[in-house]
């Protein structure tokens, strides 16, 4: 629902508000203590002629724009406005739909209703060209340079500074580079390397320059500091505090407690594609905006967490000990016990997905040890892992999971092919083949047309499942499950959760790797916290951790001394320490 | 995930030993030159008076001619990540044409315009094809390859032309500054302007962004059929230059006229330093390259090599140039991310 | 890592398709039955050739012609079975050195049977060899890391000089008589080498392609190189042996050309490689990785060989017909582009 599209936009400054969108489908979010409540307008469709004469209109604006994705809904009735000089800050979990906004504002994708204005008039932003013209420029976690070239060409492909003659002008380029470096405090000798041969940080800083050097009005933010050291970040924060000093209109996408509390001015929290509340003014409640991150698919967590959990579980198969793989974790140690579902939660970039492929063998630890069921395991390679009894299902599950155009009945059996050949000529067996698809799709209610048909032509839920079929059908000791039901419908969700219980009562290890907090409190013997590559709690899910204390560390640093911004955050907010968690180490 | 930067790798990184700190510091450019200059002197003491004769040096400043400017079209090719390996029978269109057109008694430079036009025509059917067919480059030249070579079989007809105004030759090989074939120095001059224009011109500068990473130039809102239609008739307007000087060197034209010449081509690019995976490559190692392949040639003749030891010498540089490429940007990887 | 990945598209149709889109759903039903997508349009195409052989060279079918037919089509068809392997691996993969290798296995087995070496044992030498050079081939590709299209134009290279370095630069004819039969003799009027090495390699092959590991593998590999690698599939060695592979099918077809011609000839046919690949893509191999049939390419080959033979009999010159086959690589290849997207599109429009 929009948050002014019935009132005059003259007002939409005046008082704090949120606008509960999610009452388009009924189910608003529950009662806080939050901000002031502003019930639901019914929509209206505003006239452009409205808005043009309207003084003092914002830099964009979003009007009740919808994204979806087959079943997905990635954005739903989402208005937001962006006005200049604001630091507009969009939190959220992983899934909510903060990328598809983005990518609605820069063109990349076309929103199926809604629409955005632009300076009091409506925009059809048709393409990532477009958006540059409005003056639009984002700055993406993983930044998107030409390696091989130098950093001034980087910031000049389009539109470069040219001679009377046509030339590339380059004295002029870096006069405009350098000023603006300058006003950023960016080193000037960066400009004569290779962006390839920059650190992810300094190539960040050459791409907000970039976006300066091209005069955007807007500039988006995502995720920018899960790439950054502290110092870097803090660094950061000054530039966008002088960004928003001239005027820019900031969208700063994140996670991150300690960034909203260090620079934003106002937070959109979004659930499910919906703009759940909004936050105006500073100081902000923090713990109502956890409360509503956390507050997406409330019902899963009726369930009684403890129900499942009767036996005891066996002793450990997996252990990891002070396993680093930088940049991605460091130090990490856990183990996992036969007929255990072990989470890992924290949020994208916290190094879970790495750390899983670091066991699996897919990237190259450079320390730790890893022992199965005492004995110490080398694997080079996800093969030699799979051997050993471990299997990873990845997060990415079309560019790593699926083979695509392959038949259901081939990704179940990729991976067991040398189990199933006939002994002398070598065939693959298809009774065996039709034995095991025939299983999975039963034990797993996979419902296909014939197993023949291409995995493509199954739902995200389908695919997935056939997916972890196909580690169904391995002997296993343990399972790496990384963000199983990301972007499946709940219904799928609700069978997936049961398999994964079923699965740990058989004795396998299930180790699940998930952003979604329902989820982790209904899967989970025990949850392990990770932010910036390291575990920095541990609950056992018997009923005494809370959902919000498992969010806050996942989002800001805890009471141990962490990054540069911790202690100013306890002191900003002393009801936000969290409580002593139930169990904090490993034993 | 192919397609991250390769600094995301961060990471420590082994601290690089002196001597290769001292070695990164040389330009790729300056080891050609330096090896060029190792096999010259070598020639120069065991067979020197017949490499420093005015007619083996003229004869082996043509062929690098000759080699060198369809090579500047190759490195830019390479660069936006492609190839066109139709450029041999592209030659033979080229010189049939020319062929005819002389026969025609048609003037002596709109001859060599209409050449011009033929094997830019030729590199535009390419381009084209790759830039809207979305079709993989060594596909589409591979089957203009074989129509390229039909049509200098058509147009023939099954013999060969002959008279070829000695005027050409005069041009081509005869006419000197000092003792450098004048095809030498518009080779030279060609490799300075095209030099100048991926260095200074802003088309330069997206014919590398395109090859460095498609995926931001397309959202940057390059026109990449541009950038494609441009390189591929560019190449084939220099291998029309590098055709009517073959004609010129050898007054006859005959349908294996041109033939795997692509491959020297290809060889100098690659052994000239540009990466084949794109995104990089000068329009000076081109001349160098081609300069090595075509000393090294010319070495295994003073020497009286059996000529056929050149193909696998010839061989051995591809695949010994790309693999030096590969591992000097994995060294190149690790010393980066050290920062 | 993937943050900003989209939520894809998860709709998909078993049959699905609402109403208003239903042309869309049988469009999509039809671009994904199981003989377009495997065969493309090659029957239609096979029968067009046969109507226009007709046209050209009337007569063209006539038993005599079939059988020097298959005489011819055994070379290309089992070049084109190599390019098949290394295609369908993906990765770029492709082979454009296999004229050459056949080239070197011809002349070296010549040189060893001038040299009084047994027949069989010369044979046996001389496919070591192809394997061999293959092997080089997936070394360079594999192990050094240079992409397969530089590393085989390379070896092509290589290989050739190789070739007449081995010949001294000449053809060798003299070849025991027995040798011969391999090429020339027949059997009830069908040329020896298509039962005895055209028809047994393509059952071999077919099999190991279809139904062992290995071809299940290539599938995968070539389809999704991540997922197979994470499924536990062994890529570089699968890929590795893929050259091997293409290596050892093109010394056979160096074997049966010096035998057919009755001489070894050093100068690999250049005609070779643009045919192979043609009759590759032809056949229904996509030349971006993962499908691909031996049966496919079996009729690919016999399109081709039709195709050939009536240029030869109505007496069109060989450039021209390979021009033929150049414009039919790229007509196919772009047909192939196009009836992805179009697939992509009608799956698109069904499911939305």
């Amino acid at each position: 629902m929009s948050e002014s599209s019935s009132e005059p936009a003259t007002e939409s400054y005046s008082r704090p508000r949120w606008a509960p969108g999610a009452s388009a489908n009924g189910r608003g979010p529950r009662s806080q203590t939050g901000p002031d409540r502003v019930d639901a307008a019914p929509a209206e469709s505003v006239g452009v002629s409205d808005l043009a004469g309207a003084p003092a209109a914002p830099l964009a604006r979003l009007v009740r724009v919808s994204k979806s994705f087959g079943s997905t809904h990635a954005l739903v009735d989402v208005s937001v406005e962006l006005e200049r000089g604001t630091i507009h800050a969009i939190a959220g979990e992983n899934g909510a739909g903060k990328s598809t906004l983005i990518k609605v504002l820069m063109g990349v994708l076309q929103p199926d209703s809604g629409s955005i204005e632009v300076e009091g008039r409506l925009a059809k932003i048709g393409s990532p060209v477009t958006a540059r013209a409005l003056g639009f420029a984002a700055v993406y976690q993983e930044p998107l340079v030409y390696p091989h070239l130098g950093v001034l060409e980087n910031m000049f492909v389009v539109g470069p500074e040219r001679s009377r003659l046509g030339d590339l002008d380059r004295n002029a380029m870096r006069r405009r580079a350098l000023a603006i470096f300058d006003q950023l405090e960016v080193d000037p000798a960066l400009l004569g390397r290779k962006m390839g041969d920059l650190r992810l940080g300094h190539q960040q800083l050459v791409l907000i320059a970039k976006a300066l050097v091209e005069e955007a009005k807007l500039i988006i933010f995502d995720e920018p500091t899960s790439i950054l050291s502290g110092a870097e970040a803090t660094k950061l924060f000054r530039i966008i505090d002088r960004l928003r000093a001239a005027g820019s209109a900031v969208v700063y996408i994140s996670h991150r407690f300690e960034d909203l509390e260090a620079i934003a001015d106002k937070i959109t929290v979004l659930t499910d594609g919906r703009v759940a509340g909004a936050f105006h003014e500073r100081p902000f409640d923090f713990d109502a905006v956890v409360r509503l991150m956390s507050g997406r698919e409330t019902r899963a967590y009726d369930a009684a967490p403890a129900a499942h959990r009767k036996a005891p579980p066996g002793e450990t198969v997996l252990e990891v000990e002070g396993l680093s793989c930088p940049p991605y974790c460091e130090d990490v140690s856990w183990q996992v016990a036969r007929g255990e579902v072990l989470c890992f939660y924290g949020q994208v970039g916290a190094g879970r997905t790495e750390m899983a492929k670091a066991v699996f063998g897919d990237l190259r630890p450079t320390a730790g040890v890893v022992r199965m069921e005492g004995k110490e395991l080398v694997v080079h390679s996800p093969r030699q892992a799979i051997r050993a009894g471990v299997g990873y299902l990845p997060e990415d599950r079309k560019a790593e999971g699926i083979f695509a155009t392959q038949a259901i009945s081939e990704n179940i059996v990729a991976s067991v092919l040398g189990r199933i050949v006939a002994r002398i000529a070598r065939y693959v067996r298809r009774s065996e083949v039709r034995t095991l698809t025939e299983g999975q799709r039963e034990s797993l209610q996979i419902k296909m047309a014939a197993p023949a048909a291409p995995i493509s032509s199954l739902s995200g839920g389908g695919q997935q499942k056939v997916i972890l079929g196909r580690w169904m059908v391995e002997r296993l000791e343990v399972l790496v499950l990384d963000e199983p039901t990301r972007g499946i419908d709940v219904t799928t969700k609700a069978q997936f959760h049961d398999i994964i219980r079923s699965l740990a009562a058989d004795g396998l290890a299930v180790v699940v790797i998930s952003s979604d907090l329902p989820e982790v409190f209904a899967v989970a013997d025990r949850i392990l916290v990770m932010r910036q590559g390291r575990i920095v709690v541990s609950f056992v899910n018997d009923g005494s951790a809370r959902p919000e204390e498992v969010l806050r560390y996942a989002v800001s640093a805890g009471p141990e001394p962490g990054r540069a911004g911790g202690g100013d955050h306890q002191r900003a907010r002393p009801g936000l320490v969290p409580p002593r968690p139930q169990e904090v180490s490993e034993q | 995930m192919s397609n991250v930067p390769i600094a995301l790798q961060g990471g420590p990184a082994p601290v690089p030993s002196r001597v290769g700190h001292v070695l990164g510091r040389i330009e790729y450019e300056g080891y050609l030159l330096a090896m060029i200059v190792v096999m010259g002197l070598v020639l120069t003491f065991t067979v020197g008076s017949s490499f420093w004769s005015s007619t083996n040096l003229s004869g082996l400043l043509l062929d690098v001619a000759i080699v060198t400017v369809p090579a500047i079209g190759m490195t830019l090719v390479i660069v936006t990540r492609g190839i066109d390996v139709s450029i041999g029978s592209l030659v033979g269109v080229v010189a049939v044409v020319a062929g005819l057109a002389f026969e025609h008694h048609l003037p002596f430079v709109l001859v060599l315009l209409i050449g011009i036009a033929v094997g830019v025509g030729g590199g535009l059917v390419n381009g084209a094809i790759i830039a809207w067919g979305k079709v993989p480059p060594i596909i589409v030249t591979l089957g203009t390859l074989s129509v390229f070579e039909a049509i200098t079989y058509l147009l023939l007809g099954g013999v060969w032309i002959s008279n070829i105004p000695a005027k050409l030759t005069q041009v081509v090989v005869i006419d000197r500054l000092g003792p450098v074939p004048y095809s030498f120095v518009v080779a030279v001059a060609l490799v300075a302007l095209f030099s100048y224009v991926m260095a200074r011109r802003p088309i330069g500068l997206r014919i590398y962004a395109a090859g460095d990473n498609p995926e931001a130039a397309r959202t940057a809102g390059l026109a990449m059929w541009r950038i494609d239609l441009f390189v591929y008739a560019l190449l084939g307007g220099l291998t029309a230059i590098a055709a009517l000087m073959t004609v010129g060197q050898s007054p006859l034209v005959m349908p294996t006229t041109g033939q795997n010449f692509e491959l020297t081509v290809i060889a100098a690019a690659v052994v000239g330093g540009t990466n084949i995976l794109g995104g990089e490559g000068k329009v000076v190692g081109g001349l160098l390259g081609a300069f090595l392949v075509e000393i090294v040639e010319d070495a295994a003749i003073l020497y009286h090599v059996n000529s056929f030891y050149q193909q696998i010498v010839l061989g051995a540089m591809i695949v010994g140039g790309v693999s030096i490429g590969v591992a000097r940007r994995r060294r190149r990887r690790t010393e980066g991310s050290l920062e | 890592m993937s943050t900003t990945q989209l939520p894809t598209s998860e709709q998909a149709p078993p049959g699905g398709a609402t109403a208003g889109h239903r042309g869309a759903g049988a469009l999509s039903r039809l671009l994904e039955s199981r003989v377009v997508v495997q065969y493309g349009l090659l029957p239609v195409v096979l029968v067009g050739v046969l109507i226009a052989g007709e046209i050209l060279a009337p007569g063209v079918l006539s038993p005599s012609n079939l059988s020097s037919m298959t005489r011819f089509g055994v070379e290309i068809g089992i070049l084109g079975f190599a390019e098949m392997v290394v295609i369908i691996m993906g990765g770029g993969g492709i082979d454009l050195s296999v004229a050459s290798t056949a080239a070197v296995t011809q002349v070296s087995l010549a040189v060893l049977l001038r040299g009084g070496i047994e027949l069989w044992l010369g044979v046996a030498i001389s496919l070591a060899i192809g394997l061999a050079l293959g092997a080089l081939n997936g070394f360079f590709i594999l192990g050094l890391g240079v992409p397969a299209l530089v590393a085989t134009i390379g070896t092509y290279f290589g290989y050739a000089g190789l070739a007449l370095v081995i010949a001294n630069g000449v053809n060798i004819a003299d070849f025991p008589s027995s040798y011969l039969t391999i090429g020339q003799g027949d059997v009830v009027g069908i040329p020896v080498e298509f039962i005895f090495i055209f028809i047994p390699v393509a059952i071999v092959l077919g099999y190991v392609t279809s139904r062992t590991k290995f071809g299940h593998e290539i599938r995968l590999t070539g389809t999704n190189e991540r997922a197979a690698l994470l499924s536990g599939i062994n890529v570089r060695r699968l890929r590795f042996s893929g050259y091997v592979i293409a290596g050892m099918l093109a010394a056979i077809v160096g074997v049966v050309e010096s035998s057919r011609f009755g001489t070894a000839q050093p100068v690999a046919d250049s005609t070779y490689l643009l045919t192979a690949v043609t009759i590759a893509v032809l056949g229904g191999v996509d030349i971006f990785g993962g499908e691909g049939t031996i049966l496919g390419v079996v009729l690919a080959t016999a399109v081709v060989t039709i195709f050939e033979y009536a240029f030869s009999l109505a007496q069109i010159n060989a450039v021209i017909e390979l021009g033929s086959v150049g414009v039919m690589l790229i007509v196919v290849v772009l047909g192939q582009v196009g009836l992805k997207s179009l697939r992509s599109y009608a799956a698109r429009r069904s499911s939305a």
